[in-house]
């Protein structure tokens, strides 16, 4: 069975953190207020949606998930957005993206019956796969921006050759797609041998046998593999095109070089 | 007769009133001090950049109205980098004939052959080129695409005396066949200048200062600004 954690002892735990805080500033590391800052601000946004997510499992499960959904979506965007700073409609096209992809995946889970329609089964499952579309999206708008600065030259190259826009990039768009995947393809290598994946912890700290959690940590863990990998590849296709104009030629774009 | 590319007075970002023309069979030196505009010049002539006023015709009609896959493999630039693709010599040759048809290692070979490299070097990976190799490789890729107008960006700056006489040597003989109906050349070498165009500009801040046919300009320059430039 779960054991419970007493309040008491959740109070104990200001001396995990005390440590870090010391180290920082034995070592001169002056990040003793931002561990401070973000350790506080973790507890409270965990609190609030420790209340927040009671309160939407009590609501029929339509409304319930959606709201959450919502609220999941538009925050992985605004954060994600700030990778694309500088493009067109970057909100716009990240939020569609992000949303689809988990529409998608939910829609898959449930085809297949994987899980159940139920806030307590698809609120957290989708909170993985949207956490990691967003960082997928954001690597890929870093790399690309890093990429289209670096090769610059070889791009020309191609369309002095007679590629197309679409042609040129495709030297490019490979790795940018690449490099957004790698930390997944990489933690799926190492999967359960280094670390045990977080839901099948949580499963097992819950009481669930780990044959059992294995199950869900094999639907999770291919779940946000094919979400992160859609994310990347809709990311860069849509977005190459906004180095070009319709006459095959490199626009400048400061906004979008590299900072 | 028609001029082969006309440059009616052109401006753009970083040029202005650039007023030139080629006749069919020839080479255009574009020489100048560093930042003139050289390399901005050679963009505009395949539409990398378009004009912000005037126009630039080719054989009479303007090349706005040329398809731009088929003006871009008409009109060929070796960049002043190498700017080689990823991957082996092969694959930067074939990038060009590959993107309308067919590529046969043949072609590869007979490439190589005209820039004098190995044709074991088909198979060999970019980044174990030397510089000049890379350059050579470069100018061979343009090739590839058998344009009729080369745009030549210092692609002999990194290369040996024998090699440059080599490339030299192949860019009279694309002339003299007719493959090639002219060229412009930019370079910082003058005594190149004097060997390749029959017609030199001179270029500094964006404008043509001086052009002129080679031997009257490089010996007899009339302004001060050229004077200067040579005596560098
Ligand atoms: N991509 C670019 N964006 C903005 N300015 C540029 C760009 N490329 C060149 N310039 C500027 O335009 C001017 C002309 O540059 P250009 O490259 O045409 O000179 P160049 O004659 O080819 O010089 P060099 O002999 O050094 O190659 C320079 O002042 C340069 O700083
Ligand atoms: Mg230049």
């Amino acid at each position: 069975m779960a054991p419970e954690i007493s309040n008491a002892s959740m109070f104990l735990l200001i001396f995990f953190v005390l440590i870090p805080i010391s180290l920082s500033y034995i070592y001169a590391l002056g990040l003793s207020r931002s561990i401070a800052w973000s350790s506080l601000r973790g507890v409270v946004q965990l609190v609030l949606i420790g209340y927040l997510l009671t309160y939407l499992f009590s609501l029929p499960p339509v409304i319930g998930i959606s709201i959450m959904l919502m609220v999941m979506v538009t925050v992985a965007t605004f954060h994600a957005s700030k990778k694309g700073s500088g493009f067109p409609y970057v909100r716009s096209i990240i939020f569609v993206v992000i949303a689809g992809v988990e529409l998608l995946v939910l829609a898959m889970w449930l085809g297949f019956d994987m899980i159940e329609f139920a806030p307590d089964q698809v609120i957290p499952m989708s909170g993985m796969v949207i956490g990691n579309s967003m960082v997928a999206i954001g690597l890929a708008l870093e790399r690309m921006k890093h990429e289209f600065n670096e090769g610059k030259d070889r791009i020309i190259a191609a369309l002095s050759l007679g590629a197309s826009p679409k042609q040129a990039s495709q030297l490019l768009i490979r790795k940018i797609v690449k490099a957004a995947m790698i930390p997944n393809v990489d933690g799926l290598k190492t999967i359960g041998l280094v670390q045990l994946p977080g839901m099948m912890t949580g499963l097992i700290l819950g009481g669930v046998p780990p044959v059992e959690a294995i199950r869900y940590q094999i639907v999770i863990s291919l779940s946000i593999f094919t979400s992160v990998s859609l994310s990347a590849m809709f990311i860069t296709v849509i977005f190459y095109r906004f180095y070009f104009n319709d006459r095959w030629q490199l626009v400048k774009r400061k906004e979008t070089q590299e900072s | 007769m028609v001029d082969l590319i006309d440059v009616q007075a052109v401006s753009s970002e970083r040029l202005t009133n650039i007023h030139l023309s080629i006749e069919e069979g020839t080479i255009v030196n574009l020489i100048g001090p560093s930042g003139g505009g050289k390399s901005s010049l050679l963009m505009l002539l395949n539409r990398l950049e378009d004009p912000l006023e005037g126009e630039i015709l080719y054989k009479g009609e303007p090349i706005t109205n040329i398809e731009l896959g088929k003006l871009r493999r008409m009109i060929g630039l070796v960049q002043q980098t190498a700017a080689l693709f990823e991957g082996t010599v092969e694959d930067n040759l074939k990038y060009g004939p590959s993107l309308t048809g067919a590529w046969g290692s043949a072609m590869g070979r007979d490439l190589l052959d005209q820039v004098s490299l190995p044709q074991t070097y088909l198979q060999k990976y970019v980044d174990e080129l030397s510089g000049g190799e890379k350059q050579r490789v470069a100018f061979a890729r343009a090739l590839a695409n058998k344009p009729r107008i080369l745009l030549l960006d210092e692609v002999t700056s990194a290369l040996d005396v024998r090699n440059v006489e080599c490339i030299e040597q192949r860019l009279y003989e694309l002339i003299e066949s007719k493959k090639v109906e002219g060229m412009f050349m930019v370079t910082h070498d003058i005594s190149q200048a004097k060997r390749m165009g029959s017609h030199t500009v001179f270029m500094s801040e964006g404008k043509i200062v001086e052009q002129g046919e080679t031997k009257e300009i490089l010996t007899h320059p009339e302004t001060t600004r050229l004077k200067q430039f040579l005596k560098e």
